[in-house]
């Protein structure tokens, strides 16, 4: 660089002395070029030098790795859930704007997250450990560190999210699941929250990676693939004061597709209500489809509180005591079905010819099996009955002779026919399954004979036998409706699957549903679930959860020992369009269960009349009549 | 090489001096490290001379300002002498004095009744940065000023302290761009966060459109920010307009109505341990979180949170369809006197005609672009 | 400059006899007062904060002391002066402080700096290469996205010309006669 002038300096010195007299321009002139060629050398430098800084110093490391005052930054655009529909598209849950808080690893410095964790009442070793999680992953993917934010944690996070405080804060809007504030179905539908580590392992969740959303429980995780959305991105400039400068790039999201449920809001409503400070479970199926109208249990929690940062205080109080609010009885609570399996009984005495239609028992209250004495809960007794009363009545004498005609095995053929023992494989995760007791069963399992004195309490519905009350009401719901069982659902899907079918003589069918239309109309055990002009039948159940002689010790208080209230109902009497399983918990006996059911069964059609009214009048009422159909 | 030197001395100088102002660039920029030995010795230089100019500033204006005031006075009393001229200009001094003595009492009287620990300051500079909005006042980490800190006259609230040396701190004026904070509207008890805005007025955001703001309501701090201790004021509102997520609310800052001459800082934890901290780190001064206010929701489930859960912010819907059958069912079930699923009074009516209170619409079509995966159901 | 021998004159050399000369005092009192001037005047009349009083007494200091060096390590001290009081990071005035002394210094070898319609040109010119070169190097450097307002930048170039002719008068008086 510097031979230039050098040379410049070399030609002056030899010049003939014949343009001696003009050395003095010439002096000029060559200090200007002078000049011009310093300028020239400091520009060139200056040039140099800030390509160098381009290179070394803001664009150095990774292109993301930039200069506190002038970052580009990577924002995920969080894609909504899909939303969830009841089958006439009226929303269950919903989707709302909401803001969490993010933390660019960028720019992170460890000595802040205590100051960030006190301002949002957040644990500083969480979001360290959370941090830790994300160390594998590209340094521009955000760390999640609190959904949901309130309005104090926006006015914290804004007022110290400038370049002297916490520059690393994330102010991202997304879209919260808004859930029913009543709880409304919040075990069938479940709750999202992030991916744990656990999970991430597993095979169903391998997909997703540290920060997602996903289902957690109920159809949001079952559908989760369904439901969730492909995020987007933008990689946006930023300036020192954080706000954004220029967008570089940018992701739409997609949202997730809506699930379509064949839930019932307005069954849904009612039976919630129905069961409203009790423990139980409600499931109304259409037998004709497997559809489910509605799905209780209750106590309930509210979704909600899981869709943000769950409390802790919450989770206690849902965790501790006897309620269990997380479990969903509906498909969950294994129990003896107490008499509502004597239909099933009925049915197995009929098509196995141990029993005709017109054959009797005589009930004196009890009657005495293999040396020990069984009672009939009617203490005096019900006399001389056949099958029709001993349905109507809930006679247990009656079974108690036909179970030991018929012998356990003979039992648990029909019954497994009628899907009790097994999962009904309704698209819900955590079904539990039940337990038909046989011979094999017990021989597999406790490597014992089954006794034939066993046999007398399983055809009342007591002994080993359990049921939940989704299994209840589609193997009742089959059975009513001549043998066919639709696999149980909650997404309305193209084609129902082909059914369970078993060839049943259709005047045994007829006897049983003559029977349990009596038990509701002819003054039977269900009188109280009456409807008028509903040809509703039924069966109701009450069935101890513990042996007497426990429940006589006294070591558990009422509320562990009272009997469990169940009620199978369906309506109407021919080709039934809906059966329902109520299930209470400590509800004493199966009468007060009924008025849920009957509640349930009327609401449905009541719905109907109202449908079709508005197909032919105007419609009196702008709701139920969801446009397009 | 040394002629070389010699010959482009000017050029090498320059080169060196740059490059050397590079090098101190990048080192602040790549490592986010403060050169803040240099900072304190300016600041420290600059503090004491300000500081002098100020105090003389000050005097010399209140002096005139009641002086000017006498002079009109003067003039309609011609007659009176000299002397007692003499003594009236004495009399000026001394009333100057109390002036700046009353403004002194003003602040320390405020100073007393509030609750929160202040130190009074005084502004003694703007920084010669070209657009932030902060000015430099004249306590520092000396008398227990640390960053963060809430800076505010009885007024209204001024700003935040954003940099504390030994003699001086800056503070971010609420009018700058980049300065926020959590406030609360006096009427209906609205939260938002306040963003300056670059100039004059500052804007309230995050407050749905829904929520109830009128202009000429006032705004206090909430507390939520956990700079400002809640209930300090901040301003009236002078515009409210809708937006379209949030509505657009724009007050005027009262904490700067006066002038800016007097500040408090406030403070807390004056005598707390000295943290031992990397250097070039400053921790961040935190107030403690307002406590929480009676009004807030509390839900209907049993099991529900209990109400000291806050109320998120959100926007859009807050019920879904969900909520809205099971609360016209309830209706229903009030208006038949019963309470479903209990024996007696018979199978509820459930097509009733309610007084039309809330009725539940049927949702669109959800996700039009999208086809739902199932065909509508085949029911009657 | 010792060499008698060398044919090429360094201009600097030339035009040294015309340097002026200060006082220690002078050179350090006067841009503090400037950089005092900057900020705390502006607080009472916003207006005044157009002034760049720091970079006018740059270019000052620069063309009459007539050595490049002087004006690079004067303007050096001015601009990271001003850094340190601004919210900046340090080095950001200073580069640019330090290239006005460098060129005023060259420049004052060209031109006859006691002129006061040459010290209004200068000035003008100086105060806009100032704002444009601080405008490239937060791009640049910072990557801050400041907007370059041309007419504003000319007005307060010429309101700081017009500010350089009785400025530079007084600083005159404190000149150190031989």
């Amino acid at each position: 660089m510097p031979t230039v002038p050098n040379h410049d300096h070399l030609a002056q010195e030899n010049r003939p002395d014949a343009a001696r007299r003009l050395s003095q321009d010439d002096t000029r002139f060559a200090l200007g070029r002078i000049a011009g060629f310093q300028y020239l050398t400091v520009a060139v430098f200056l040039f140099l030098l800030t390509g160098f800084w381009v290179l070394q110093v803001r664009d150095g490391e990774t292109n993301s790795q930039l200069a506190e005052r002038n970052r580009i930054k990577t924002v995920p655009v969080l894609a909504p859930r899909g939303k969830i529909l009841d089958r006439d598209g009226r929303v269950i849950v919903d989707n709302q704007a909401a803001f969490s808080l993010m933390l660019a690893r960028e720019n992170l410095k460890d000595e802040h997250i205590d100051g960030i964790a006190a301002g949002l009442n957040l644990d500083a070793a969480e979001i360290r450990a959370r941090i830790k999680r994300f160390a594998s992953r590209p340094k521009y993917v955000p760390v999640l560190v609190k959904q949901d934010l309130t309005p104090a944690d926006i006015a914290f996070v804004e007022s110290h999210r400038d370049a002297d405080t916490y520059p690393e804060m994330e102010l991202v809007r997304n879209q919260q699941r808004l859930y029913p504030r009543t709880g409304l179905a919040a075990h069938t539908i479940g709750y999202v929250g992030e991916v744990s580590e656990p999970e991430l392992n597993s095979a169903e969740f391998a997909k997703y990676s540290q920060g997602d959303i996903v289902g957690k429980a109920g159809l949001e995780r079952q559908y989760n693939d369904l439901l969730i959305g492909i995020d987007g991105q933008r990689r946006v400039v930023v300036d020192s004061s954080g706000r954004e400068r220029e967008v570089l790039e940018s992701t739409e999201a997609t949202p997730g597709n809506s699930l379509h449920l064949t839930l019932d809001l307005d069954l849904q409503a009612v039976a919630e209500l129905a069961l409203e400070g009790k423990r139980g479970a409600v499931v109304a199926l259409d037998p004709r489809t497997g559809e489910v109208l509605s799905m209780v249990s209750r106590p309930a929690f509210d979704p909600n509180a899981f869709a943000g940062h769950i409390t802790a205080e919450y989770w206690k109080q849902l965790t501790s005591g006897n309620d269990n609010p997380m479990l969903n009885r509906a498909i969950q609570a294994q129990f003896a079905p107490g008499s509502t399996f004597k239909p099933i009984m009925a049915l197995a005495g009929l098509e196995t010819g141990t029993i005709e239609d017109h054959d009797t028992f005589h009930c004196p209250g009890g009657a005495t099996f293999f040396g020990r004495y069984f009672k009939c809960w009617q203490k005096k007794g019900h006399g001389t009955v056949n099958l029709h009363h001993s349905i109507v009545q809930s006679c247990d004498v009656f079974f108690y002779n036909l179970g030991n005609k018929l012998g356990i095995d003979e039992i648990a053929r029909y019954a497994e026919m009628a899907g009790i023992g097994k999962k009904t494989g309704i698209d819900l995760p955590g079904e539990a399954e039940g337990l038909m007791p046989s011979t094999k069963w017990k021989l597999r399992t406790q490597r014992q004979k089954w006794y034939a004195g066993e046999t007398i309490s399983v055809a009342i519905g007591q002994g080993a036998v359990t049921v939940t009350p989704l299994q209840l009401a589609s193997a009742i719901g089959g059975v009513v409706s001549g043998g066919v069982w639709y696999k149980p659902h909650l997404v309305k899907t193209a084609a129902a699957a082909e059914p369970r079918r078993a060839e049943f003589r259709p005047e045994n069918v007829a006897s049983i549903v003559s029977g349990m239309y009596g038990v509701v109309n002819e003054g039977g055990t269900g009188a109280g679930a009456r409807i008028e002009g509903v040809e509703f039948s039924g069966k109701t159940g009450s069935a101890q959860r513990v042996s007497n002689d426990l429940r006589k010790s006294g070591l558990l208080d009422k509320d562990q020992t009272s009997d469990n209230g169940w009620f199978i109902g369906f309506a109407p009497r021919q080709n039934p369009e809906i059966v329902v399983a109520v299930l209470l918990e400590g509800g004493e006996h199966g009468a007060l269960a009924a008025p849920v059911a009957r509640d349930v069964i009327k609401s449905y059609f009541d719905k109907k009349i109202r449908v079709t009214q508005q197909t032919t009048l105007q419609p009196p009422l702008a709701l139920l009549h969801p446009p397009g159909r | 090489m040394e002629f070389l030197l010699h010959r482009y001395r000017n050029q090498t100088v320059l080169l060196a001096a740059i490059l050397a102002q590079l090098a101190l660039l990048a080192y602040q920029v790549k490592s986010d490290g403060e050169v803040r030995l240099i900072r304190v010795w300016a600041i420290g230089a600059v503090t004491p001379l300000a500081r002098v100019i100020e105090a003389a500033r000050s005097s010399t204006v209140h002096f005139f300002r009641d002086y000017f005031v006498l002079l009109d006075v003067r003039e309609d009393n011609q007659r009176l002498k000299t002397d007692l001229d003499h003594v009236r200009m004495e009399n000026q001094f001394l009333r100057s004095e109390l002036s700046t003595a009353d403004r002194a009492r003003a602040l320390a009287l405020f100073q007393q009744q509030s609750q929160s620990k202040t130190i009074a300051a005084h502004v003694i500079g703007n920084t010669t940065a070209v657009s932030a909005k902060v000015v430099i006042i004249d306590r520092g980490t000396g008398s227990g000023v640390q960053k963060g800190m809430a800076v505010i006259t009885p007024d209204g609230i001024v700003g935040k302290v954003t940099g504390a040396y030994p003699t001086a701190s800056y503070v971010l004026l609420i009018t700058d761009p980049s300065f926020a904070a959590g406030v609360l509207s006096q009427k209906h008890r609205v939260h938002g966060t306040l963003k300056g805005q670059g100039y004059g007025t500052v804007l309230i955001d995050y407050v749905q459109s829904e929520q109830k703001v009128e202009p000429g309501e006032w705004f206090y701090t909430s507390g939520d920010d956990r700079i400002f201790p809640k209930g300090l004021p901040v301003g009236e509102v002078s515009v409210v307009r809708p937006g379209k997520a949030y509505q657009q609310i724009f007050v005027t800052p009262s904490g700067m109505r006066n002038g800016l001459e007097e500040v408090l800082v406030v403070v807390e934890g004056v005598h707390g341990p000295i943290p031992e901290n990397p250097p070039g780190f400053q921790p961040v001064h935190m107030q403690d979180p307002p406590p929480a206010e009676a009004d807030a929701e509390s839900s209907a489930l049993p099991g529900a949170p209990s109400v000291t859960q806050v109320t998120p912010a959100r926007s859009g819907p807050q019920a879904t369809d969900a909520d809205k059958m099971v609360d016209r069912y309830r209706q229903i079930g009030e208006a038949e006197r019963r309470v479903y699923g209990q024996s007696g009074g018979g199978a509820p009516n459930f097509n009733i005609n309610l007084p039309p209170a809330s009725p539940v619409t049927a949702a669109p079509p959800a996700s039009p672009s999208r086809p739902s995966p199932s065909p509508s159901a085949k029911r009657p | 400059m010792t060499d008698p021998q060398a044919t090429f004159v360094d201009p600097a050399v030339l035009r040294k006899k015309d340097a002026s000369k200060f006082k220690a005092a002078t050179l350090i009192g006067v841009p503090l007062a400037a950089i005092l001037f900057q900020v705390y005047v502006p607080r009472f009349s916003p207006f005044l904060a157009y002034l760049e009083l720091p970079l006018l007494v740059t270019v000052y200091f620069s063309l009459m002391r007539r050595s490049p060096v002087a004006g690079v390590i004067f303007g050096a001290c001015v601009g990271l002066a001003q850094d340190s009081l601004s919210h900046n990071p340090l080095g950001m005035f200073g580069i640019v402080k330090t290239l006005v002394g460098y060129f005023a210094a060259s420049m004052s070898q060209r031109f006859a700096v006691q002129n006061s319609l040459v010290r209004l040109v200068l000035g003008f010119f100086f105060l806009f290469f100032h704002q444009f070169f601080y405008w490239v190097l937060s791009r640049g450097l910072l990557g801050e996205e400041l907007t370059f307002d041309l007419e504003r930048t000319l007005v307060v170039a010429a309101l700081n010309a017009f500010v350089t002719v009785p400025l530079y008068h007084i600083l005159d008086k404190l000149r150190l006669v031989d």
